[in-house]
């Protein structure tokens, strides 16, 4: 069945992986590069943390699979509708926490853009391994 | 949904991984199937009963839970 263009998602190519991978250690890189250069980025870490490992799962996430068939599809739909409930109960806890330390005066992680966008595309990631992992799992012992 | 993947494969004497490849999934796929743990589209579910040139109801069949 075609998808209609609008709501067709391209996948990447596998040539990909590496650069997906390539951002998880970034943030070191840029704090060491920072140093050299005497930018001082103290303010700016947490959110260039999110956004690189963000962007590599991201990459990941939107990476094709060896073989893409409809399994391997289905489970990259479940692993996007388990993300997005994670993230929503993440959230909701973290911001009644949030909420309720507010009372005593307690701050906790501050609630960014790059954070959210880290850890939907983390939950996502996740999923989906998580999926891929019992399918092989059960492949093995039969 | 109950099968007889496994019987059919048994008879004509193939792999998992010969029929994964005949018909375009991965073995994975073809085991999930096995053990009813992946109910297949329509599409996969004819493509699989046309190559053991058998109906789709002939491998697959609704269970009570269905």
């Amino acid at each position: 069945m075609k998808l209609d263009p609008i709501i067709d998602v391209p996948l990447l190519n596998r040539k990909w992986l590496p650069v997906g991978y390539a951002f998880f250690p970034l943030p070191i890189f840029i704090l060491i590069g920072s140093v050299f250069i005497n930018l001082d980025l103290t303010d700016y870490v947490l959110d260039i943390g999110y956004g690189c490992w963000a962007a590599g799962f991201l990459i990941l996430n939107l990476t094709k699979e060896k073989i893409e068939d409809e399994m391997i599809k289905n489970f990259r739909l479940q692993a996007y509708h388990t993300g997005f409930f994670w993230l929503l109960s993440g959230m909701t806890a973290i911001v009644a926490i949030k909420f309720a330390s507010s009372f005593w005066g307690a701050s906790g992680i501050p609630i960014s853009a790059t954070l959210i966008l880290f850890l939907l595309n983390a939950y996502i990631f996740f999923a989906f391994q998580y999926q891929k992992y019992i399918a092989a799992k059960d492949s093995k012992t039969t | 949904m109950n099968n007889t993947l496994k019987v059919e494969r048994a008879k004509k004497d193939i792999t998992q991984q010969d029929l994964a490849e005949e018909i375009g999934v991965s073995r994975q796929t073809i085991n999930s199937i096995e053990s009813g743990k992946y109910v297949p589209s329509t599409v996969l579910a004819l493509k699989i009963a046309r190559y053991f040139e058998v109906t789709v109801n002939d491998i697959f069949e609704l269970d009570l839970e269905d």
